[in-house]
């Protein structure tokens, strides 16, 4: 019982050891790229002032369809289209809680902590859920 | 063009700074500075806030995890709660009523000020209960002398119920419902008020998260708004979170409460003026 206990401790420790030392870095890149991509976004966006105009109007009246699929979505902002570019930068905004609970799940499965794999595979299921949903929606 | 940029980078900058000295998270100030100032929408104003509440927890976790103050696996249990609300609340937020939505705003700031009045000391629990020891829900916090002291936790379905309404919340209004999120870790678990407000801001990515996947999946997400509105936001929390170990933390207190009640009745008054 107590040589389980043990093991159980050390697992856990070493488990925060690794999360404290890769989480920070993991949330820290994905931040700073899409910064990067949204200020890039910006930018470009100041070569077409009329039409930030008008999407903020339209964002007024509620009258906007930012509904391009991924793939067309890459595809403009890869042809410099600045509210692509932006938007793309809001996914992978996005992106960050989904890869930190992605990271802390495969760690888990390594240190075989199958109550915390189960845990981290119900909120990525939920994260993944929630865009599913609100694409059919 | 850059007038409606610049306002709106200053506006959400605002909502960042003072989100992050009162503790309480950019969504509670972006949402009522978005509505009212810039005349948006609600659903606009959530989408853009959601988004950029996972900036602002993303970036405070960077220090807070890698300095140990925050609770990983109490965050890793209490966010499938909090997901699975917030799922559903971002769902139904489509749905329900602006009007609904602006008076359930104002009921949550009302009590994000009486939580931020009532602040009390941290009272430790050595043994926690069995539940919570076998998912290591436990930790260790400097006292006053700087020294570590351990702590264990107790009644997880408890704080777990709560965390369901902190997502529901979450997903519905794009805030991060952070007050929320510390009371159930605070007062029902016993989780130290200092880790209960990092663990709440790592978990609040996640729970934001999952709105915002929503939101952006719809095609709810006016980009023209969140992209600056996230940059603003985030830099003004950066901000916020360095002048905070200056700041005189009681007077802080009084200004927000003062400011949450005056936007509650201002949100409470559009939704009277709407029925």
């Amino acid at each position: 019982m107590a040589a389980s206990t043990d093991i159980r401790t050390q697992t856990a420790e070493n488990e925060n050891r690794v999360l404290r030392f890769w989480t920070p870095i993991l949330l820290r890149t994905i931040l700073t790229v899409a910064a990067v991509i949204l200020i890039f976004g910006l930018i470009l966006m100041t070569s077409k002032p009329d039409l930030y105009v008008a999407r903020f109007r339209a964002a007024q009246a509620h009258h906007f369809a930012d509904k391009e699929s991924f793939p067309e979505l890459v595809a403009l902002a890869a042809r410099g289209d600045p509210h692509s570019v932006m938007t793309l930068g809001l996914y992978v905004l996005t992106l960050v809680p989904l890869a930190r609970v992605a990271f802390s799940f495969l760690l888990f499965i390594r240190e075989r902590d199958y109550a915390y794999v189960a845990f981290t595979a119900y909120v990525l299921m939920g994260l993944i859920l929630g865009m599913l949903l609100g694409s059919i929606g | 063009m850059l007038e409606i940029l610049g306002g709106l980078l200053a506006l959400s900058f605002g909502a960042g700074l003072v989100g992050s000295l009162s503790g309480l998270g950019g969504g509670v100030f972006i949402v009522p500075a978005l509505v009212i100032a810039a005349h948006m929408p609600m659903t606009v104003a959530v989408g853009a806030s959601l988004i950029s509440v996972v900036a602002t927890s993303a970036g405070a976790s960077v220090a807070f995890v890698r300095d140990g103050w925050t609770n990983l696996k109490v965050a890793m249990v209490l966010e499938c709660a909090t997901v699975t609300g917030a799922v559903v609340g971002a769902l139904l937020a489509g749905m329900i009523p602006a009007l609904v939505l602006e008076v359930l705003f104002a009921l949550m700031m009302l009590q994000s000020a009486y939580f931020t009045l009532s602040k009390q000391d941290d009272v430790l629990i050595e043994h926690g209960d069995p539940l919570a020891r076998r998912l290591q829900l436990v930790g260790d916090v400097p006292d006053a002398a700087g020294n570590p002291t351990h702590y264990e936790t107790v009644n997880l379905a408890a704080g777990g119920s709560l965390m369901i309404v902190a997502g529901l919340m979450s997903g519905l209004l794009g805030i991060g419902s952070g007050a929320l999120k510390v009371i159930a870790m605070d007062y029902y678990m016993h989780i130290p008020l200092k880790v209960s407000s990092a663990t709440s801001n790592f978990m609040i990515g996640v729970t934001a998260g999952a709105g915002a996947l929503v939101f952006l999946a719809r095609g709810d997400v006016s980009t023209a708004i969140a992209a600056p509105v996230a940059l603003g936001v985030t830099a003004g929390a950066l901000l916020g979170s360095r002048m905070l170990p200056h700041a005189n933390v009681h007077v802080l207190r009084l200004v927000f409460v003062v400011i949450l009640v005056l936007i509650a009745i201002e949100m409470g008054w559009r939704a009277f003026q709407g029925i």
